[in-house]
């Protein structure tokens, strides 16, 4: 039989989406309330966006961050020398 | 690709920039960068030994960088064990977003469309507020979403690497996914 589930219920569905299959009776109690609830539907779009921004801000902070300080790299070499390189 | 022989004396010069970027890019802070760096570098001349000569050195040296930042996770997360019955890590709990009566959103929380989000904000504006918003998160909340959506481990693994159990791991995705969309909302998306 269908449940009906509250917005709480439901987003915790919509987070736990990406790892794993829901059952079908969460699945389908989420596909009703998501069919008449605003919200909750703005909300499924936005976890998904959100995942995806932290992927693509970590990849361009990695390509356009600061170089390694000379001062660092000096350190490191140092390090290194003392460990055997 | 070219058969390559571990030249560590060379390293801190030909990758320590990419390097330091890629630390930098996860954990915000200069210092803790540049000592995952070192770490990695100290690890990889103890292990030159499983260095297999058919792969890339820098390849290598990142997947040894990258175990590196996923323990800087798990210790960032094990600094502060609560209970999740309790007031959470120190952030908000679900009694902040719902109405605990009839499990709706609460109010002030009801989420507003971020239709035009992406033109609303420079790319590079958004990614700032989004770091911003992940460093505000409480420390086991912030370690979970970095280390499922930045680096992309499985549900498994996280709970693997840092000791919880299916459901911990469920509230405090689900926490950090609430905390993160309300603080973007509070840094300009979704402005109708």
């Amino acid at each position: 039989m269908l449940r009906l589930i509250n917005c709480q219920k439901a987003t915790v569905l919509l987070d736990q989406r990406p790892d794993r299959a829901l059952p079908w009776g969460p699945r389908a109690s989420l596909w009703v309330h998501l069919r008449y609830c605003p919200y909750c539907k703005r909300y499924a779009k936005q976890t998904v966006l959100m995942a995806e921004w932290a992927r693509a801000a970590a990849t361009a902070r990695a390509q356009a961050g600061p170089a390694l300080p000379a001062a660092a790299k000096q350190r490191m070499r140092e390090r290194l020398a003392e460990a055997g390189a | 690709m070219t058969p390559s022989v571990p030249q560590p004396a060379q390293w801190p010069d030909r990758y320590g920039d990419e390097l330091f970027r890629f630390a930098l890019s996860r954990v915000s802070d200069t210092t803790v960068a540049e000592e995952l760096v070192q770490e990695t570098f100290l690890s990889a001349l103890d292990g030159l030994a499983t260095f297999r000569a058919e792969a890339s050195e820098r390849t290598w040296l990142f997947v040894i960088l990258r175990r590196k930042i996923i323990d800087h996770y798990r210790r960032q997360a094990r600094t502060k064990q609560v209970s999740l019955d309790e007031a959470s890590d120190g952030g908000a709990t679900e009694a902040d977003f719902f109405n605990l009566e009839t499990g709706h959103w609460a109010d002030a929380q009801m989420p507003v469309s971020w239709l035009n989000a992406d033109a609303a904000l420079e790319q590079q504006e958004l990614h700032e507020i989004l770091g911003r918003c992940q460093e505000r998160l409480p420390a086991q909340q912030g370690a979970v979403f970095a280390m499922r959506f930045v680096e992309e481990l499985s549900a498994e693994e996280i709970c693997q690497e840092l000791g919880l159990t299916a459901s911990n791991y469920w509230v405090l995705v689900h926490r950090a996914k609430l905390q993160l969309r309300r603080c973007l909302e509070k840094h300009g998306l979704g402005k109708n």
